[in-house]
This record gives structure tokens, sequence and C-alpha cells, in this order.
């Protein structure tokens, strides 16, 4: 009131003009995503939202299952587009979460390389004729291990359970891929679809692991500092070729090996949900992010492959196993949150 | 008269200036009022920030001190040493009846637990807490925890260390109330007596419990921020903001509060804001964020508090202020328009009376007014102006009296002071105009002296002069002072008579004159009789024109004097007098043609 009565005193004298007010926010369209650390840097974020004067929320999840609890979170925002391997993508269209892609609303598609153009060829991403993903990046998830430590390349997977590495080992917090890795070094035909005798008999095998492991890591961020602080000699690669360009910056003398009996590798996807509020925004996403400028960042910052050009040291030799849907995740999760609290092996 | 445009003016202007100096007088006391009030709310923010900061880390002082009790119990190094948790061991269940006291006397420890560094760090004596109480794990349900940073890193520690875990999520399974609670872990080794370290005691303690007991005190009002060491939320108005590394989308206090970069980047300790000086950076608020290191001196570990204040709660008192100075500044803008229209008026008012007197120049009662005693500017104004229009109306009565004698000597005879012809036909011509509206009459007398040439002949013109002057004062005595007297010229006279029944009076009149210029003069020993001739013509028998009545009266004195010594004779008698002649000049006439014999010729 005072300010305002003086205003009005002093304006009359001076014509002093009220500031005009800050722009408003541009649009107030908002697209929310659900992406991967290094999906969506924030300048490559920024740049998004000048182009198309939106709001981009960019939602970070490290793990598949973060991910399935974030598109069925109560109380959360519904996402507009997210990023998930094969095997998920495949899940959340069983689930029906997902709507399919109008192609030709996504012309950056035709730069892809052919076998990430033929999406028939990859199992998951179609369903009745209807395109509901579309490859982004992949990478294996082979072993990572200190050059200095262990001068000859590792060859199995069994090399995590080495006595001789206690305490020096490190795993991804995440129930699916334990199982299956545990599964592929065990030598099951089918690491993917377990029986209840195989579930069991790698509880077992992932306590025994859990003894040999300093920790659990989830971001590569994370698993970097761990292997620098704490001398760790080997790990499960998670995050691929990825974390190897990380520790490397890092200052770690590390090599990146595909195990004999096969690395379980996982090919990420943009899909947009069935809640979507704004497809064709959505779409425009999808496409900037297979702009050759955005998916070689993939590459130049994470060391992740992109799907626009073939990568430089192609072992094209290495045996890899894409992952695909599992038999029953929530009991896998059920195990596996207790083993990585500590229950001993005796309670499974 | 002055148009009131120049007091108006300067009554706006002065107002102005007036209304103008008490608001911004008043504005800028408001302002500076509003600093200093926020700096004050600041300064007692950054106050309470750092009391409720120390508080923090002596609440963490006092939980590594029970710690350290638990770790330092002469039987805690056994325990460790020689248990599995599942084989009975007295010595173990005296110890934990010690560790469920210290659970019982702090709400705020979520879990306490003594791990061994055998069997892959198994928990051996572990409390926990549930809604409703204390729960011991037993046996078989006790975990291995060697996987987990705040076993393996206090291993590492040297006995009497105190281990800080960063502030996290708890997302251990079957940890009860403990369970996706934000927790911080207070470690300590257990050492035994060669100092080696055989297990460690951990204190898990609920943050959220923790903190609200510690700001319980502070007013209502406030809001606590608090971010980790990265700068994540764990403390924020809005709960959704907090723990956001844990949801996958990291809300950062420094992005909130980008004042706060100082404080991370461990340049600054403390950083205060306001929404007045700052609105963009905090909104509404006034903030005070301090940097607080935790847990001895075991890494880098510390937390950043905040709190903030509404701006509107500081600057309440500001208002309460700026009401009043609105008042004041009212009322003096109101006593400032006051004293400029009456600055202007008495600065404008001699103003005026000058104005008055230039535009009344010659009235006496103009100058009475002037501010001739004033002894400032005005009053030299006004004393020059007086004595300017003194000068101007001496020159200007001058040259009155100059006109005056001018005009006199255009209308008047120099000699006998006695109207000219001029005057006398003016006057004549009025006096037609004024009787013929009266139907009144009157009478010019055309007086010629008789004698005056031998008179001039005889005595010299000096003498006749005299004489001409005599005639005329004797014409003065004679004649009534309403008649009008003037010399034609020479020496001929005229006079005009007015007034009711003047035909009848004119004869006596002459008569009258008559005799007055028939009396001796006598003039430098000289003694002579002038007299006169007098012709007499009346309005309006015998014209209605000046110049006829004048022509007629110089007629009928002509005949006068041509008929020797009658004196006077009337128009009317001299017309007469010639019908009569012309009827007897018709009669001889008339006789002839009779003596002819011929024939008569009807008369008109």
């Amino acid at each position: 009131m005072f300010r305002a009565v003086l205003t009005l005193l002093l304006g009359a004298v001076f014509g002093l003009g009220f500031a005009a007010s800050a722009r408003a926010e541009a649009g107030g369209k908002v697209l929310r995503v659900l992406a991967w650390p290094g999906y969506a840097d924030a300048d490559v974020v920024k740049a998004f939202e000048q182009r198309y004067q939106v709001k981009v929320e960019v939602t970070l999840v490290d793990s598949d299952e973060a991910l399935w609890a974030l598109m069925h979170g109560k109380d959360a925002p519904s996402f507009d587009v997210l990023a998930a391997n094969t095997a998920e993508i495949r899940r959340y269209m069983q689930a029906n979460l997902l709507a399919p892609l109008d192609l030709s609303r996504l012309p950056n598609t035709k730069k892809q390389l052919p076998r990430f153009q033929a999406l028939d060829s990859i199992e998951g991403l179609t369903s009745a004729g209807k395109v509901y993903a579309i490859p982004f990046t992949y990478s294996s998830m082979g072993l990572i291990y200190d050059r200095k430590q262990i001068p000859v390349a590792p060859r199995s997977m069994r090399e995590l359970w080495n006595p001789r590495y206690r305490g020096k080992v490190l795993d991804f917090n995440s129930a699916q891929h334990n199982f299956s890795f545990t599964a592929l070094a065990l030598g099951y035909p089918h690491p993917f679809q377990l029986n209840a005798a195989q579930m069991r008999t790698i509880a077992h095998k992932l306590i025994d692991l859990r003894r040999n492991l300093l920790t659990y890591y989830t971001l590569p961020e994370e698993a970097t500092a761990f292997f620098i602080q704490h001398k760790v000699a080997l790990m499960f690669g998670n995050y691929g070729t990825q974390q190897v360009e990380l520790l490397r910056r890092a200052g770690a003398d590390v090599g990146y090996v595909i195990p004999d009996e096969g690395a379980l590798a996982w090919l990420d996807c943009w899909s947009i949900t069935r809640s979507a509020s704004d497809r064709p925004l959505a779409l425009a996403w999808i496409n900037y992010m297979l702009e050759p400028g955005v998916s070689a960042l993939l590459t130049q910052r994470q060391g992740l492959a992109n799907t626009l050009s073939a990568p430089v040291d192609n072992s094209g030799s290495a045996h890899i196993v894409w992952i695909g849907p599992v038999e029953d995740i929530q009991r896998r999760e059920e195990l596996w949150a207790r083993i990585v609290s500590g229950d001993r092996s005796e309670q499974f | 008269m002055l148009r009131p445009a120049l007091t108006f003016k300067l009554s706006v202007l002065l107002a102005c200036i007036g209304v103008l100096a008490s608001g911004a007088t008043g504005y800028y006391a408001y302002r500076a009022n509003r600093t200093m009030l926020v700096n004050e709310a600041e300064h007692s923010l950054l106050t309470s920030t750092e009391l409720l900061g120390q508080r923090f880390a002596a609440s963490i002082d006092d939980v590594a001190a029970d710690a350290l009790v638990l770790a330092t119990m002469p039987s805690s190094a056994s325990v460790a040493q020689t248990n599995d948790g599942v084989s009975a061991s007295p010595g173990r269940e005296r110890l934990a009846q010690v560790y469920s006291s210290f659970m019982l006397h702090h709400r705020e420890y979520l879990q306490i637990r003594l791990i061994t560094r055998q069997h892959y760090g198994l928990e051996v004596i572990r409390f926990d807490r549930d809604a409703d109480g204390l729960v011991r794990v037993e046996g078989r349900k006790l975990q291995e925890k060697g996987q987990f940073a705040y076993v393996f890193d206090t291993f590492a520690f040297a006995p009497g260390r105190i281990y800080t875990s960063p502030i996290s999520v708890n997302h251990e399974y079957g940890t009860h109330a403990a369970e996706g609670k934000p927790t911080l872990r207070i470690g300590t080794p257990v050492a035994d007596f060669n100092g080696s370290v055989v297990g460690v005691v951990v204190i898990d303690i609920d943050l959220a419990g923790m903190l609200k007991r510690l700001q319980s005190d502070l007013p209502s009002d406030y809001q606590v921020y608090l971010a980790n060491e990265w700068g994540d939320f764990l403390v924020h108005p809005d709960a959704s903001k907090t723990f956001g590394f844990d949801r996958g989308r990291r809300v950062l206090m420094q992005d909130s509060f980008s004042v706060t970069k100082p404080l991370f980047e461990q340049t600054q300790s403390e950083v205060l804001v306001n929404g007045l000086a700052h609105p963009r950076q905090a909104s509404g608020q006034v903030l005070a964020f301090v940097r607080r290191p935790f847990g001895g001196s075991e890494g880098s570990r510390f937390i950043v508090l905040g709190l903030a204040k509404p701006l509107g709660d500081v600057l309440s008192g500001a208002n309460l202020l700026g009401n009043r100075i609105i008042r004041m500044v009212l009322i003096f803008s109101g006593l400032s328009v006051l004293l400029a229209i009456l600055f202007a008026r008495a600065l404008t008012k001699p103003l005026h009376q000058l104005a008055y007197a230039a535009t009344h120049l010659f009235a006496e009662h103009a100058m009475h007014t002037l501010p001739l005693k004033r002894t400032d500017e005005i009053g030299v104004l006004a004393r020059c102006f007086d004595r300017l229009r003194r000068e101007i109306k001496a020159q200007m009565d001058a040259l009155h009296a100059k006109q005056r004698e001018l005009v006199h000597l255009a209308t008047h005879d120099v000699l006998t002071g006695l109207p000219n012809r001029m005057l006398f036909m003016q006057k004549l011509e009025s006096a037609i105009e004024q009787a013929s509206r009266r139907d009144q009459g009157l009478a010019v007398l055309f007086v010629d002296l008789d004698r005056f040439k031998q008179i001039n002949d005889q005595f010299g013109h000096s003498v006749g002069d005299k004489v001409l002057a005599a005639v005329a004062l004797r014409l003065e005595q004679v004649l009534c002072a309403g008649d009008v007297i003037a010399r034609l010229g020479g020496d001929e006279f005229i006079v005009l008579i007015e007034g009711p029944r003047v035909a009848q009076a004119a004869p006596g009149i002459a008569s009258r004159i008559m005799d007055s210029l028939n009396e001796t003069l006598l003039m430098d020993g000289h003694s002579m009789t002038v007299g006169a001739s007098i012709g007499i013509s009346q309005f309006p028998d015998d014209s209605g024109t000046a110049e006829e009545l004048l022509l007629n009266a110089d007629a009928a004195m002509y005949a006068a004097k041509s008929g020797g010594r009658c004196g006077y004779l009337r128009y009317q008698d001299v017309l007469d007098a010639r019908r009569h002649e012309q009827a007897g000049f018709a009669r001889a006439r008339a006789g002839e043609g009779a003596a002819e014999g011929r024939e008569a010729e009807p008369t008109a």
C-alpha cells in the first residue's frame, strides 16, 4: 500500500514507469522424459527447449527396477518419453503402456545403421506390425578389470567369485542382470527363464559373490569412485564401455572383456507412453535424439555406441546375449533385496 | 488587471516542490528502514542457522560419543570376536541390554548394531525400532553387512575414530522403521587388547526426527533447508524436492539458490540473501545458509543448513512505519500546498498593485496601495514607478495647460478677451438647437460702432484698441451673464440673447446697449463718444440657421446705420419697410398705368 502510494506520488512527478515484468515463461508445455545418465545432458535438453519453446523435465533412472517403479508410481507425474532396453520395452508393450510410433514423423531414423533400421529383426520393438520403440544406444555388460592387478585378461564371469580378489570386486545393484549373468556363468542355457531350483542355486551363488565383493554400485560415477579409492580389481560392467571411458578418464588403467560364456548386452530404445499428453512433441524429442550431433555425444561423452555410426573396435566374434524378458521379475527382486541386505545363505 | 496565471503557476510549482520533497524524504526513509530490517533479519537468521548447525554437529558428536561408549565396553571386543550371533552367549546378552537402554533413551536412533569383522561382517547385536517400540533382531535373521561402506570403511579406521556416512535413504531389507527413512550412520571400530579392529558399532540416526527436535524452538514461520555436501536437498519445505537422487532426479541447492555455490566450493562458510535485494534468488524470503562440517576430522563431510523467513513477516514493521510515513507525507504535502498558495499570493500581491497602478496611472487612489515603504526590490520598483508616474503627470499637466491656452486663443479675441466669430457661431448653433428643442426663441444683435474709424484716425491705434476693450467691458456690464458677446472683427460686435420672451426683450436690450455706448468715454485724457448701430434678427422668425441669422442681423444693422440716427432696427422692421416701399412703388406704377388709360392688370 505504502509502496503503491509512493510510486504514484513519485510517478506523477517523475513519470516513472513500472519496469516491465520479466518475460513470462514461454509456452507452458512440459515434456517429461525418463532417461538414463548421459542420455539427456543439460545442454542437449536446453537446445531442445529453445528450439521447441517447451520445458523438458528429465528424470534419471539407474536401474530397470527404478524405471518400472517410476512408470507405475501412484503420485508421480506421468511421463511422456522413456528410454529402456529391448526386454523392458517388450514388458511395457505387453502391459499396454506404450503408444505406437509414426515413423514418418521420425525422419532421422533413415540415418541409422541398417541393422537398427530393420526393426522387425530386433525382438520386442514391434507388435502387430506397429513400431513401439526406436533403438538409440547399446552396450554389452562385460568385465572391467584393473590391468595392474590382473595382467592377463579374465576369460570368465566366474573370476568375480575368485577369493583372490575378495573385497576388491564391484557388482551392479540390479536383480535381473545378476541372476542372468550368474546363470550364464553357471552354464545355464536359458539365463532369462530360470526354474525354482536354478533360482535357489543362483541365490546361493550370489550370496557367495556378495561375500567376495567390496560393495554394490548403482551409478557409473559411484563405481568409478569405489574403483579408484578402494583399488578394485574386477567389476561387472553394467554400463559397459561407458564405464570404461569414465574410469580411464579418472586415471584407472582398465581393460574390458567379453567373457567366454558370453556377456549380456542391452539395446536402449526410445518409446512414447500411452499417457503422453503431446505425442508430436514426444516424437520430436525422439527424432532430436537421433540427430547426428546429439547421438554422437553418446560416444564422445559416455563411450556408448550410437545407432548412426559403426563402432571402431567392433569385436564381432564376441558372444553377445541380448537381454530378454525374464521369467518372474518380482521373484528375482525379492530375492535380490534380501541378498543385497545381507541375509545369510541359510535363509534361502 | 493581471490574470491569476502567475499566482496559479507559482502555487503549483511551489506545491510540487513541497510534495516532492516530503514524498522523496518519506520514500527514502521507508526504503532505508526496509533495508535495515532485512539486514537485521538476515543477521538474526544467520545466528539461528549457525546455532542450528552447531546443535546438529553437537548432536552428531553426542551420537559419536554414544558409539564410542558402546565400542569401548569391556565385553565388546570379545563378543565381536567370538560370536556368530546364533549360539548362546551370556556376555552378548549382557551387552545387548546396554544397547537396548541406549535405544530406549534416544528416540532418534533407528538402529544400533555391533558388527563383527568375521562372518562377512555379520551383525552380532542388533536393535531396530518399529511402531511399537524396540525390536531385537536375533539368530538367523541377523545379516552380513560387510558389503556396505559404513562397515568396510569403518573397519579401516583406527580405534577411537568416528565414521560418518553420507545421508541417504535406507533401502536395506528388513530394517523395520528405518526402511525408506533418511538416515545418517555413525560408526566406530571395536578393537581388542592388541588394538586390532575386530568389529564396529554402527548407530543409524533418524535424520528427520533429529532435525525436527533441533528446530522445535525455531519460530513457526521459519523454513528449514538442508543439503548434503553435493547440494542434494535432504530437507526442503517442499518434501518432493528432498532425496531427489534416490528417485533419479537430483534437486540441488546450488541450482535452487545460486548464491550457495561458494558454500559447496568451500570458498565461503555462510551466505545471506534476501528477496528485497535479489528478488530472483530469494523470492519473498530472507535466507541464511551455513556450511557446517560434522563428524569430526574424518573426511570432509559437511552439510549446508539454510533458514528462511518470509520477507513479508520481516517487513511488517516497515509497512507499519510506511503507513505512518504516508500519513506524514500527506499532511506535509497539504501544508506545503497551503504554504505555496500563501507564498505565491504574497509574492504576486505587490505585482498586482503595481499593475493596478500602471493601468490607473493618474488615479490618485491607485497610488495609495503601492508598497512604497518596503525595503526590498519590490519597494525599489514601487518607488521608481511612483517617481516615473509623477514626472509623467507633471509633463501631462503642462501639456494640458498649453492646449487649453491654444484652444482659448483659437476661439477668443485677443484684444477684448471676448469669443471670436468661430466660437460664437458654435455657440449660436448649439443655442439654436437647444431653442428649437425647447420651442423658444433667441435674438442675435449685430452691433457696429459708429465713430470708431474717426477715433482711430484721430487718436491712433492704441487708443482705438483701448476703446474696443472699453466697449467690450460696457457690453458685458449691460448684458446678463447668460448672454454671449463676441467680437467679429474691426468695430463689429455681436450679442446672442436666449431665454423666453426674447422677441419682446431684444429691442430693450438694444436700446440699453445704445445708451451705454452713447455715454462719453474718457480715454488718455480725451473725451469721446463712440455710438453704435444695432441690427436685430430673431429665431425662428427671421431664419432657422446661424449663418442667416447673422446675415439678417447685419442687414438690419446696415439698414439702421444708413437710415440715420435711429440706433437700432429689427430685421422684421427692415422687411416691413421694404414691403411698404415696394407697395408704394407698385401704387405709383399703377397710377401711371391708369393715366395711360388702358387696362388694369389683376393684382396678385
